[in-house]
């Protein structure tokens, strides 16, 4: 195995030190070396993907201290496309931020080690150094999302820091058994030592528990998810669609790595609770995440309770664990990483240019910036699962998985998600497209029939007030996030092929 | 039953500040004491980890002493969780420096009052 | 018997899609924008036409575009059944846009644009929805069929309209649930969802409970845009949407496609032999025949000729699943023939209509006392059109009942045969008003309608409201408005001089009718545009035509070719 796994980590962490010397001469020079840096990391990421799809899952023994004594870091299907998509997705959020978003050197130095420390995450093959790694995402996170002016990020921040912090001891916690009971913190071998040690001590039960709780605060699992909405709405825009977008995805990748990889299926089968507190925790958050969702009238808080409905579909997935609902599970992670992420990216755009950050100020946002509207309606769609978006073939196989394992509650449940997942955004739809702009300006526009508003026009036809805030690079981000939503169902079925020996080793 | 509690006296007190930890996190309204209560937490956790690696009889882990050791492995891990747990609070300590800057108080429902419900 | 591999449905199913791209970006010149939406139609149907005679030949066109899912490629394929709807629907749409272009500027509608992009877009999925050769390509058609008609029902943008929009994609999308629900039972069952003529094996043999759950929620998922009842309401409330899209959509492509869904689900998953296996066939029947019959009886009492229609509409469409339902091979022709014989009728309906809504702002039943002496024509084809609806013989609707008839009198379902002719009855009873008002009455001299006016149940004590008996016609909220009615009909003697008062044109209600009564007009077409009188008197004549000479007409072959491969019967 080559050293890109251990490059894929190392290079967002010499940029972040790059982009803050840069800022001592040069103001504006830490965009351009994070972009760099961004740029190289995608490359990176692509060809470790392209190894570990091609060959061999393969392992990588930090500093030569051979596994299980050193740590190893792990690279299979599903943790190559979470590095993949981390890089992919900061990129894109990176080209929006440019002119959005806080442009500040020390910013994307932070920026850049949150992408190292996700990068981490998703590879590491050493419990304790997911410890590590989680809390890297912590910290630079919390400084993210106070990295917006006033007082209400700081505080959203403070109290994402002391949840946050809460479940990662919570997971360390956890560990600490797992340890106490086997003696090892690596993965792989974890899993045998456990099973050693039999699934009825209570040690392994108590570690399982406390490591799933754990990991549920940082996905924000119902009732663990109140730091979420503040965090995302206080942040500013290139930062919540970050965090939105790729915090939550990695953070519910360990916690399925931790479950199926250190605890394996056996141990869902062997222990009573364990598929319940899953299972039931999954519905829990499906349900009462989309009705929260739907009491919303903050855009960005809306959208912050859909993930909390979203990631109860994966963590759904997780609880039946079989190779289709994995399938579903990994295919899910990713499209609604980008959903999400183009999302919150395009509601920071139409709160820049068309000031409009509640429901009620979508009203007649078709006429007053087009492309903006339309791509927020494609993601929606995609985000209820309409075929061919991307929604529906996660959902698809999480709801064949759950079928297959005969939990009809749990499927019953997913399905009905959909309807959910409608209810808050049909009405954002209908606003945007079938009502007009409440100030009577633009009215005569409407009412010509033969000047209809032309859907298809640019960004530069948006013609509102804050326009001139607007740049190519946020539309940019914005209409690619919603051609990936259209467009990445149709490699499904390679992905699913391609991912097929990573499953047969997960459920092994 | 008094016997049991003694023999496991040092886990007894390291679960007690698991609870007066997570008790000052949740239920204090004071911004500084929820960042004490999260230390308190995780010094908990801490604690609770480096008995585990108590052998009895056994030396401290270098090449001098003669065998058993403890085990060494969970010092090391502890030594990073510090590490972690003193950037935080200082991560901690700073966002609250700001939030006293911006509001004038430390109390945390007062600071919900001025942004409507946040 | 054999696949053809070809391209030819990809692009009937793409055209459309195509042609929204053009539509969007010319919608600032009027003119250039319906010729893109004319080309489309024009070559969508010559696509699907070009590809008749090879299925008459019993030839399939499949376009395979790989794998989709697991038991299912994204496969399109042009089989007999698919191409009885797409023929239908495609043809539909050439007419259609004609009479969109003569209806949309008539009215001067805001946002054409819209409009004529997401038409082109719903008829994309239409066709979608017939060539598609599995359920899980079904399933993406039909929600992306409500999904690009949404638009079309909210178009008004009025609260009337928005509401409307709400109730049609909360119905559809809980269908599409069901549906989805369903095809993964159906592939958990037997590995795959692939539509095979006669039914998937392996699903007869099923775990019965599992198989019926499977059916009940295809039946009812697809039932929904089928109208079936209960889960009809969402249809009478679209027809706010603008006439067209009530005529092609609401009449034949959107409910066509819960119709079709039913027959692919009796014919190519589940197969008529495992229906009655598993013992859900008659109750299907029974709801398709509650339905029809308690439809008809709403539609007696609507007052507004479009919701009359509508749930005309909703009473014919269970004509069809009752074909389905009963599974003899001669009510299975009756219940496919009824699908263009139908939609033939139902369209000239809307149109005429659509055609009174432009030219005299007319809405209702009541207001439109003696209406046969202003639109002539129009009129003429409404009463050819309403008694093919009835089962009068000569027109498209005898034959397609006629079969039915003898298919449910063939297996002893003499229930059923009777519940088709009582609603054959009731056929008569809401249509023969709509016409009798437009010829033989007039403004001065009109019955009562006691049916409309009475409430439910009839017990009015109409002798102690004498006062009401002088009152001159049923113009309770038609009168009030008596004074901009005649302003309006006033402004219509310059014929398009309606425009001037167009910031009327969103109202539910009608004008009523001017107290001098309609004025008369020729009958060489000076009543209205020959966008609009074309395409109404062209799909008059089809349905005649459908009617005279059934073997004539392309449809009947090609059902009968859907019968015998499925049942293995020639009828």
């Amino acid at each position: 195995m080559s050293d890109l796994p251990a490059l894929v980590v190392v290079v967002p962490i010499l940029g972040a030190l790059v982009s803050l010397l840069s800022g001592i001469r040069w103001d504006r020079g830490g965009w351009y070396v994070a972009a760099a840096t961004l740029a190289v990391q995608v490359g990176l990421a692509v060809s470790l993907a392209a190894d570990a799809f091609a060959g061999e899952p393969g392992s990588y023994a930090v500093g030569g201290f051979t596994p299980p004594f050193g740590i190893e870091l792990l690279v299979d299907g599903l943790s190559a496309s979470m590095v993949v998509l981390v890089a992919v997705v900061a990129l894109g959020v990176l080209a929006y931020a440019r002119t959005a978003g806080p442009r500040s050197p020390r910013f994307f130095a932070t920026y850049l080690l949150l992408v190292s420390g996700l990068s981490g995450m998703s590879i590491t093959g050493d419990a304790f150094n997911m410890y590590v790694f989680l809390e890297i995402v912590g910290l630079t996170a919390y400084a993210l999302v106070a990295s917006g002016e006033g007082g209400r990020p700081a505080v959203a921040a403070l109290k994402y820091l002391l949840v946050g912090t809460f479940g990662a001891s919570l997971y360390l916690l956890g560990v600490g058994y797992a340890y106490i009971a086997t003696g090892t913190l690596n993965m792989a071998d974890l899993a045998s030592e456990l099973a050693a040690v039999g699934y009825a001590s209570p040690l392994v039960r108590a570690s399982f528990a406390f490591v799933v709780v754990g990991l549920f605060v940082k996905v924000a699992m119902f009732p663990l998810h109140t730091w979420q909405p503040g965090a995302y709405a206080g942040a500013p825009d290139s930062v919540s669609a970050l965090i939105a977008s790729l915090v939550s995805t990695v953070s519910a990748y360990a916690l399925v790595r931790i479950v199926l990889t250190v605890f394996t299926p056996e141990f869902l089968e062997a222990v009573s609770f364990a598929r319940p507190l899953l299972a039931a925790t999954a519905a829990v958050s499906i349900v009462l995440g989309s009705l929260l969702a739907v009491a919303q009238t903050e855009i960005e808080r809306m959208l912050a309770y859909s993930s909390v409905s979203q990631f109860g579909l994966v963590v759904a997935a997780l609880s039946v664990s079989n190779a289709a609902a994995l399938v579903g599970l990994a295919v899910h992670l990713v499209g609604h990483a980008v959903m999400k992420g183009g999302l919150f990216l395009a509601s920071g755009l139409v709160s820049t240019g068309a000031d409009a950050r509640t429901v009620a100020d979508f009203d007649g946002l078709g006429s007053r910036m087009p492309v903006a509207a339309a791509s927020f309606g494609a993601l929606a769609l995609g985000m209820v699962g309409v075929p061919p978006l991307v929604g529906f073939f996660g959902k698809w196989y999480v709801v064949l998985g759950a079928l297959e394992a005969g939990a009809w509650g749990l499927t019953a449940v997913i399905l009905l998600s959909t309807l959910l997942t409608l209810a808050y955004f049909a009405r954002l739809l209908e606003r945007m497209f079938f009502r007009e702009t409440p100030e009577p300006a633009s009215g005569a526009a409407v009412a010509d029939g033969a000047g209809a508003p032309d859907l298809a026009g640019d960004g530069a036809g948006d013609t509102v007030p804050g326009a001139a805030d607007l740049s190519t690079g946020m539309y940019a981000a914005v209409v690619a996030a919603a051609l990936l939503a259209v467009g990445l169902g149709a490699a499904v079925p390679a992905y699913e092929s391609a991912l097929a020996p990573t499953i047969e080793v997960f459920l092994s | 039953m008094i016997d049991v509690v003694l023999d496991r006296a040092y886990f007894v007190v390291a679960f007690l500040l698991l609870g007066i930890g997570a008790h000052m996190l949740i239920g204090d309204r004071n911004l500084v004491k929820k960042v004490i209560g999260m230390n308190v937490f995780q010094t908990g956790i801490f604690l609770f980890l480096i008995a585990s690696a108590y052998v009895a009889g056994a030396s401290a882990p270098l090449l001098t002493e003669p065998g058993p050791y403890v085990s060494p492995l969970p010092h090391v891990l502890i030594l990073t969780a510090i590490v972690v747990g003193v950037s935080l609070t200082a991560v901690a300590l700073g966002l609250i420096v700001r939030i006293y800057g911006e509001y004038g108080t430390l109390r945390a429902d007062l600071v919900g009052e001025v942004d409507g419900g946040e | 018997m054999t696949d053809i591999a070809s391209f030819g449905p990809l692009a009937a199913v793409l055209v459309s899609a195509v042609a929204v791209g053009p539509i969007l970006l010319s919608g600032g010149r009027p003119n250039l924008r319906e010729s893109w939406t004319a080309v489309a139609a024009l070559v969508k149907f010559g696509i699907v036409a070009s590809m008749v005679p090879g299925v008459l030949r019993g030839d399939t066109y499949v376009t395979d575009l790989g794998a989709f899912l697991p038991g299912a490629r994204f496969a399109l394929e042009a089989d007999a059944l698919g191409i009885l709807f797409a023929l239908l629907a495609s043809f539909l749409w050439i007419i259609t846009s004609s009479y969109s272009v003569g209806y949309m500027r008539g009215l001067d509608e805001h946002s054409q644009t819209r409009y004529f992009a997401a038409f082109a877009a719903s008829l994309s999925a239409a066709v979608g929805v017939a060539f598609a050769s599995n359920l899980l390509v079904l399933f993406v058609f039909y929600e992306l069929l409500t999904v690009a008609t949404y638009p079309l029902v909210a178009h008004d943008e009025t609260d009337e309209a928005r509401a409307a929009g709400r109730k049609y994609l909360a119905y559809t999308f809980s269908g599409g649930v069901a549906v989805l629900a369903g095809t993964a039972l159906v592939y958990w069952l037997t590995g795959t969802v692939t539509f095979t003529p006669g039914g998937i094996a392996g699903l007869g043999g099923a775990d019965p409970t599992v198989a019926r759950l499977a059916f009940a929620l295809l039946a009812g998922g697809f039932g929904v845009k089928a109208a079936l009842m209960p889960l009809h309401s969402w249809l009478p409330d679209a027809m706010v949407a603008p006439t067209p899209v009530s005529a092609l959509l609401h009449a034949v492509a959107v409910v066509k496609s819960g119709v079709f869904g039913i027959a692919r689900l009796v014919l190519d998953v589940f197969g008529p032999d495992a229906v009655s296996e598993l013992g859900v066939g008659l109750p299907l029947a029974a709801v398709a025949a509650f339905t029809l019959l308690v439809a008809s009886v709403i539609a007696l009492r609507q007052d507004n000729l479009k919701r009359r229609l509508a749930f005309s509409t909703v009473s014919q469409l269970s004509y069809i699943v009752l074909g389905l339902a009963v599974l003899d091979p001669t009510a299975l022709v009756g219940g496919l023939l009824h699908i263009p014989a139908h939609a033939f009728m139902k369209i000239t309906l809307f149109f005429a209509a659509g055609a009174i809504h432009v030219e005299t702002h007319t809405d209702d039943i009541s207001g439109m006392a003696g209406i046969g002496r202003r639109l002539p024509l129009t009129m003429t084809a409404f009463a050819v059109a309403a008694a093919g609806m009835a089962g009068v013989p000569l027109v498209a609707g005898f034959v397609s009942k006629y079969f039915l008839l003898i298919g449910a009198i063939s297996v002893e379902r003499t229930l059923l045969a009777v519940a088709l002719l009582v609603s054959g009855v009731l056929n008569v009873a809401y249509f023969w008003p709509v016409v009798y008002t437009a010829f033989f009455e007039s403004a001065e001299d009109s019955d009562r309608k006691p049916l409309i006016e009475g409430p439910l149940g009839g017990r009015f004590p109409w002798g102690a409201d004498a006062a009401g008996d002088a009152d001159p016609g049923p113009v309770a909220d038609g009168g009030a408005e008596g004074g901009r009615a005649a302003a309006a009909t006033a402004a219509a003697g310059d014929g398009r001089g309606h425009d001037a008062d167009d910031a009327d044109h969103t109202d539910a209600h009608g004008h009523g009718h001017a107290a001098g009564g309609w004025e008369r007009r020729g009958w060489t077409g000076g009543e209205s545009t020959w966008f609009m009188l074309g395409p109404i008197l062209a799909v008059a004549l089809g349905s005649v035509v459908l009617g005279v000479v059934p073997d004539g007409a392309v449809f009947l072959r090609i059902v009968r070719l859907v019968v015998s491969g499925v049942t293995g019967v020639s009828v």
